[in-house]
């Protein structure tokens, strides 16, 4: 995934949590700020660090995530979107 | 004069499986559908086994809205194609409607038009409820409040799942008839008798919840079921209670020649259903999906973004 790519898919993850922030691309990586103030990165990690995947990080922390859905509960939690709307998937039973 | 029966209800309470099975009985079978979906690409119409020649699809909006005044003019097109010999001589006329229309407006229309009034006749509406998710969808949806306050007869589907959300019900309806069924194991002579109606009834405008809109997507390659799976986990998770349906055929990796049928109401995903062929030449995943404020691209995005990763393990 290209950064612009992972900045769209972070900006409309932002507007279903109705959180205001802006993500933007930085090199390989997004910088944004959450509406606390507290600045983050989120960055790619390299061949070497598999299986993680991507990076978050604020001052003092970084956060490894190994699946692109791992970034977005990471993500979320660190805008301070918390869970309060968060569901497991079920499955039905068979011809329900 | 030709019975009309409007089969409503909201997203996923089971309309297409309560059609689906009753045509399929052949005492029933002689019924002409109109299906009307919220959704950009129709799909219902792959999915109920109806007669092609009277089976109509809708699927440019929302029935009580968009496509309302188009309504007559489908029955009585459908009538002269009957009269010409071009579709089979049906003894009734199902209208199935979105799961969020609002009935007034298609009521009235249906008793009003006085050209549709010489040849048909409506004679029950009813409305099925989920009784897993009723109790919160009637909450929290005007369209599926007015499904039951105008219905004649109503029905709770998916009985074995919950207890039938009486309370909620009969606050709105107090008087129609309520059965349960499971997997559409309806009486149809029960739900398509005609209903006694008052020749007049009160307030047609449309009422919607806001921020309702369809997304499509569509993939020329075939998706891995796990991208498939974990995008569903995904959407469930950070859409919460705002997705509210989930549907499409579906080419995946492991299978690409059979379409899947997929089927999630809210959070709850049904067991991929496999069709025997294609319906047709189209031979790429549709998905429609419903939901309150969920931006537009979010859904494609989020697929995307899981279909590179699992690619990239090799699955």
């Amino acid at each position: 995934m290209t950064p612009p790519e992972l900045r769209d898919l972070l900006a409309d993850s932002l507007a279903l949590w109705e959180v205001a922030a802006r993500p933007q691309v930085t090199g390989t990586g997004i910088a944004l700020t959450a509406p606390d103030g507290t600045p983050l990165s989120i960055l790619p990690a390299v061949a070497a660090d598999l299986p993680v995947r991507w990076w978050l990080e604020r001052p003092g922390q970084r956060r490894p995530c190994t699946s692109v859905l791992g970034l977005l509960r990471t993500f979320r939690n660190a805008v301070g979107a918390g869970e309060t709307e968060a569901r497991r998937l079920r499955v039905a039973r068979p011809d329900v | 004069m030709i019975p009309i029966s409007v089969v409503t209800g909201f997203l996923g309470a089971g309309k297409s499986t309560l059609l689906r099975r009753i045509l399929r009985d052949p005492a029933w079978a002689d019924s002409a559908v109109i299906v009307n979906e919220f959704g950009e690409i129709p799909l219902d119409h792959d999915l109920i086994a109806a007669s092609e020649e009277s089976f109509v699809s809708a699927s440019t909006g929302c029935l009580c809205c968009v496509v309302r005044d188009d309504l007559t003019q489908t029955l009585l097109d459908l009538l002269r194609r009957r009269e010409a010999g071009a579709v089979p001589p049906y003894a009734r006329v199902l209208i199935e409607t979105s799961g969020l229309a609002d009935p007034a407006p298609i009521l009235h229309a249906l008793m009003t038009d006085e050209a549709l009034a010489a040849t048909h006749v409506l004679s029950s509406v009813v409305a099925l409820v989920d009784a897993l998710h009723g109790e919160a969808t009637l909450a929290r949806h005007p369209e599926a409040q007015r499904q039951v306050m105008l219905a004649d007869r109503i029905l709770v589907t998916k009985p074995d799942l919950a207890a039938a959300p009486q309370g909620a019900i009969r606050a709105l309806n107090p008087a129609a008839p309520l059965r349960e069924a499971t997997h559409g194991a309806a009486d149809p002579g029960w739900l398509f008798a005609a209903a006694p109606r008052p020749a007049e009834l009160p307030d047609w405008a449309a009422r919607h919840t806001a921020g309702l809109a369809s997304i499509v997507i569509e993939r020329e390659a075939p998706i891995p079921a796990l991208a498939l799976t974990l995008w569903l986990q995904g959407l469930a998770e950070h859409a919460g209670p705002r997705l509210l349906r989930v549907k499409g055929l579906v080419a995946l990796t492991e299978q690409p020649d059979r379409p899947a049928v997929l089927h999630a109401i809210q959070h709850m995903v049904h067991p991929l259903e496999w069709l025997d062929a294609w319906p047709g030449e189209d031979r790429r995943s549709r998905i429609v999906l419903i939901g309150e404020r969920i931006p537009r691209h979010f859904p494609a995005r989020l697929l995307a973004a899981i279909e590179v990763e699992v690619a990239a393990a090799g699955h």
